[in-house]
């Protein structure tokens, strides 16, 4: 009987610190998956998404350099300084150069980004810019081979301002499609030109 | 009515008491403060400047205050390995004789649900509210974030 009654005080010591650690567990998983996919090194590979023209695939650009950004159009302080400054970097190269570079802006906020809406951002930006965007499996596929973390960050259902967290590098993608790099967030307009220009010599043919 | 007249005097005196003491506001300074213009359909932006405290206690500032959208709300950006994580925060602490720094990618102020497309060439009217009550109106231009004035450009 005694036994029964410490095993039964036990287990309800267990369930109640289990209870209470549910919460610190949950919040802390944020955290822990960004730690462990970034300590991957992405493998990157091709991908098809929507774009408002249509399907666009990163093999499109096979004969190109390709910078991949990930981010969302309600994003109002990362993604356009980051693609601002991308922009900036475009407005340097020569046309021969432009035209052997492609950006594409990929959103991981399928559910408020159409295609279209995208399309009117990364025009704003006047760099040739695709906007392109899936559902979400199709990105989650995406996200998990380049290394990109993003979350969804919305407290109430109903908000429809949220934001999403989301890690900002601009992936490099050589021509033939390999991941060559991958840049911090806010490089600067000079050091995306550098980075642009030494790929570019690098792989002339 | 003795009763009323001594509690309606009490409140009086302490709503002047507060506005006599409510002097946060003058001791900040504002420099170049300017909203970024977002691409159209872009639903939020952000506003930075630097605030500068002249007085050698700490100051909040709690809540801004614009018509130019349906929410304003304070902002930090947390880097966690690469992560962007922006986060509501309830107040930006401008130290004695110091410093705070709103600008790209750190502290800012977040403009949500634009009324109208934000350009650059605009003038944006902001209402800063601080801890004590007081509060700083300021005027800010748009600014576009392809624009060569070296704000965007964080090294």
């Amino acid at each position: 009987m005694k036994k029964f009654i410490f095993f039964t005080v036990l287990l309800g010591i267990v369930i109640g610190l289990f209870i209470l650690a549910w919460p610190f567990s949950q919040q802390n998983s944020e955290q822990t998956t960004a730690h462990l996919i970034l300590n991957d090194k992405p493998v990157g590979g091709d991908f098809t998404l929507k774009s408002a023209q249509g399907p666009v695939s990163l093999s499109d650009f096979n004969d190109k350099l390709v910078l991949v950004y990930f981010g969302y159009t309600f994003c109002p302080d990362i993604c356009p300084t980051n693609l601002g400054n991308l922009a900036l970097a475009y407005r340097q190269l020569s046309e021969d150069e432009k035209a052997k570079l492609q950006i594409l802006f990929v959103s991981v906020d399928s559910n408020r980004d159409t295609p279209q809406r995208l399309k009117q951002y990364a025009d704003y930006f006047n760099s040739g810019i695709i906007g392109l965007t899936g559902s979400k499996a199709e990105l989650d596929d995406i996200v998990n081979r380049y290394g990109v973390v993003y979350m969804i960050h919305q407290e109430d259902p109903k908000d429809e301002h949220y934001s999403v967290d989301h890690s900002a590098f601009t992936y490099v993608i050589t021509p033939g499609g390999e991941l060559a790099t991958q840049l911090p967030h806010a490089t600067s307009p000079d050091d995306f030109v550098k980075t642009i220009r030494t790929y570019l010599t690098q792989t002339q043919p | 009515m003795f009763k009323h007249t001594l509690a309606l005097f009490a409140a009086a005196l302490s709503i002047i008491s507060v506005n006599a003491f409510a002097d946060n506001a003058a001791d900040i300074e504002v420099e170049q403060p300017y909203v970024r213009e977002v691409p159209p359909g872009a639903m939020a932006t952000g506003s930075f400047m630097t605030l500068t405290n002249m007085s050698d206690q700490d100051i909040q500032l709690v809540q801004a205050k614009s018509n130019a959208a349906k929410k304003v709300e304070l902002h930090t950006h947390v880097h966690d390995n690469g992560v962007m994580k922006m986060r509501q925060i309830p107040a930006i602490k401008i130290p004695a004789d110091g410093q705070a720094h709103l600008k790209p990618g750190g502290l800012h102020i977040m403009l949500i649900g634009l009324q109208d497309g934000i350009q650059a060439g605009q003038t944006i009217e902001m209402t800063l509210v601080f801890k004590d009550g007081s509060e700083k109106s300021i005027s800010m231009p748009v600014k576009s974030v392809m624009s060569h004035s070296g704000h965007m450009m964080s090294h």
